[in-house]
């Protein structure tokens, strides 16, 4: 993945999850994964185009998806319910948007899809021939994983 | 009926000692190298008499082949080899004593002396092992148990069974190693007892510290280098009055610090530039691509594309660059340096930034640096270079291995592959051109195959 992608979507991935939850957020170490990996429960994905082809997915287990949903909703989510998806599934959107809001003033030209929020167990994503930049983000709510595929339009 | 249970209990309860209590432990009782074992007779699927199995090349000792047992194929091992006891001469043609053992995942059989009898008895009655017992490491016993007037050793089946798996992975990197460092292996890991040369005693802990120390990994590709270095650091460290051993990871620094190649971690000279450039290969169309994985903080990437804008005048140049360092190659794309620091070569590139000096927009935009793991997939086209300047020798021989078959597969045929000053390409298929003390490899079409040694 491009180096100079990777700062603004730590970045915005930091500044949105504490203005929305406002709360600490920390943040593991970076790495690279592999084509494909199991995902915990609750995935939303974006998708990007333009000068680049690839995605962002947000995967967090449910318990900590319906947690950050009550949260930015200011009431007690009993299950995860189609406002909660919703909620989720914003997130993705917001924090992809600030993401390449910053990459177009670095000078890269991106669009987004509107976010898919996916659930279930036992899950996998693969995208062939994509390494991921995996950002782990740990909340009070839970395990947050921000999995940025990006690939050059060759 | 009742009453019946109540005396059985009664019984038991009253004289223990007198072996009337449950009996629920059951085992297969054979002789190793004339002592009595036992193992669990859940594990044992069947007893059977063997006489051919078929070799498996390159496996390891105590592994004596595989055995179709009615269409399911399953290794056999031989615990007489396994536990380094006595083993008398196989008579060929002779059928062995074979206990097929069913652990989680696997069948297999197992070669033993003898097999003996079924004995039952109580499991509270297999006393842990004394490590006196120590034909058989301690970890692999269940216990001993006293039956008649024997003592039986029982076996703990997974856990014998569980190391020979975790041994056999290991065995096909040794299969994998090429030749020189397999004879190494031999030479360096021959039984105690037979001779052994000091020199090759030394390189095999000198392989085992660099490893350990700086995942610097000796195989065909840097063994020359290496053999040569061990000479230069007895001379230096018996100078010194110290043994040739490297005690901390400073000291393997030191050993390697001459194997890295000119210019590492820095903008290229002009005497070093010049040499690669003589290794450049024709190119056709308006574009040169190349590949240069492991570019750390992107020094080694500025100065070859700085080169190739200068040597291919007028084409496109596409380099892309990549390393696993996240904080390396963080810095690259942005990287200054001051004014002093700028050679001739990139004297063209650079201009005035915020803080020192950084290269003009053109030389970056032929850049891409990727934080990228070479092991994962490579999406990238086909590239007319590569420049892959000490990297290989920091991966195990397998990886080294996918990585040169990576290299081949992205070359196009007649592109060159550079590699670092002490590292020679061991495989057939390319033609070695050397100038100064840079060497290239130019990839040959697949259907020729041609080694250095045929060229010269």
């Amino acid at each position: 993945m491009r180096v100079e992608y990777i700062n603004p979507f730590v970045e915005a991935t930091f500044s949105i999850l504490k203005e929305v939850l406002n709360t600490k957020v920390e943040r593991g170490e970076l790495y690279l994964k592999p084509t494909s990996h199991p995902v915990l429960g609750v995935a939303a994905i974006v998708g990007l185009a333009g000068d680049v082809e690839g995605r962002v997915l947000f995967d967090m287990a449910r318990e900590t998806a319906i947690a950050i949903a009550s949260i930015m909703n200011g009431e007690e989510l009993k299950d995860f319910d189609e406002l909660g998806k919703a909620t989720i599934a914003e997130l993705a959107n917001m924090i992809t948007a600030q993401a390449v809001t910053k990459l177009h003033d670095l000078g890269f030209r991106f669009d987004l899809t509107p976010p898919a929020l996916i659930t279930g167990i036992n899950m996998e994503v693969s995208s062939p021939n994509v390494e991921a930049l995996i950002v782990p983000v740990t909340l009070p709510q839970g395990k947050l994983e921000i999995n940025v595929a990006i690939r050059e339009r060759a | 009926m009742c009453a019946a249970v109540t005396e059985v209990q009664d019984q038991s309860s009253h004289r223990p000692e007198e072996g009337r209590e449950k009996i629920d432990f059951k085992m297969i009782t054979f002789s190793l190298g004339g002592r009595e074992y036992g193992i669990d007779i859940m594990k044992v699927k069947e007893i059977s008499k063997i006489d051919r199995f078929t070799y498996v090349p390159n496996g390891s000792p105590f592994l004596r082949g595989v055995y179709n047992l009615r269409g399911e194929i399953i290794p056999i091992i031989d615990f007489r080899i396994m536990f380094h006891l006595p083993l008398k001469p196989i008579e060929a043609g002779k059928a062995e004593d074979v206990l097929i053992l069913n652990t989680e995942d696997q069948v297999m059989g197992v070669i033993v002396d003898s097999i003996d009898k079924v004995i039952g008895v109580s499991s509270q009655r297999v006393k842990p092992a004394h490590p006196l017992f120590h034909d058989i490491n301690v970890q692999y016993l269940k216990g001993i148990v006293e039956y008649g007037s024997s003592l039986y050793i029982v076996l703990d089946v997974d856990r014998v069974l569980g190391v020979t798996e975790e041994r056999l992975p290991e065995q096909p990197a040794t299969v994998e190693a090429p030749a020189a460092v397999a004879e190494l292996e031999a030479t360096v890991y021959a039984p105690a007892g037979e001779e052994q040369s000091a020199g090759s005693l030394e390189l095999g802990f000198i392989r085992d510290t660099l490893a350990a120390f700086r995942s610097f990994v000796l195989s065909d590709l840097n063994l020359g280098w290496v053999k040569g270095r061990l000479g230069e650091w007895r001379d230096l460290r018996s100078s010194e009055g110290r043994g040739v051993q490297l005690a901390e990871p400073s000291e393997a620094d030191d050993f390697l610090e001459s194997f890295y190649s000119p210019y590492t971690g820095e903008l290229w000279g002009e005497t070093y530039a010049g040499e690669i450039e003589g290794l450049l290969p024709e190119v056709s169309g308006g574009t040169l691509s190349a590949w240069n994985p492991g570019c750390g903080k992107g020094y080694e990437s500025y100065s070859f594309a700085a080169l190739l804008a200068r040597h291919y005048h007028g084409k496109r140049i596409k380099v892309w660059a990549n390393d696993n360092d996240l904080l390396g190659i963080s810095m690259a794309p942005t990287l200054t340096f001051h004014e002093e620091a700028i050679p001739p070569l990139l004297a063209p590139f650079v201009t005035k930034a915020r803080n020192g000096f950084g290269f003009k927009q053109e030389l970056k935009d032929s850049i891409l640096f990727e934080y990228h793991d070479i092991l994962h997939p490579n999406p990238f086209p086909e590239v007319d270079l590569v420049l892959a300047r000490d990297i290989l020798s920091f991966f195990s021989p397998a990886q080294q291995q996918t990585l040169v078959d990576l290299f081949r597969s992205k070359l196009r045929v007649g592109g060159i592959l550079i590699l670092g000053s002490n590292e020679r390409m061991p495989e057939s298929g390319w033609r070695e051109i050397r100038n100064g003390g840079v060497y290239g490899y130019e990839r040959l079409a697949d259907e020729e195959p041609l080694n250095k040694e045929q060229v010269t």
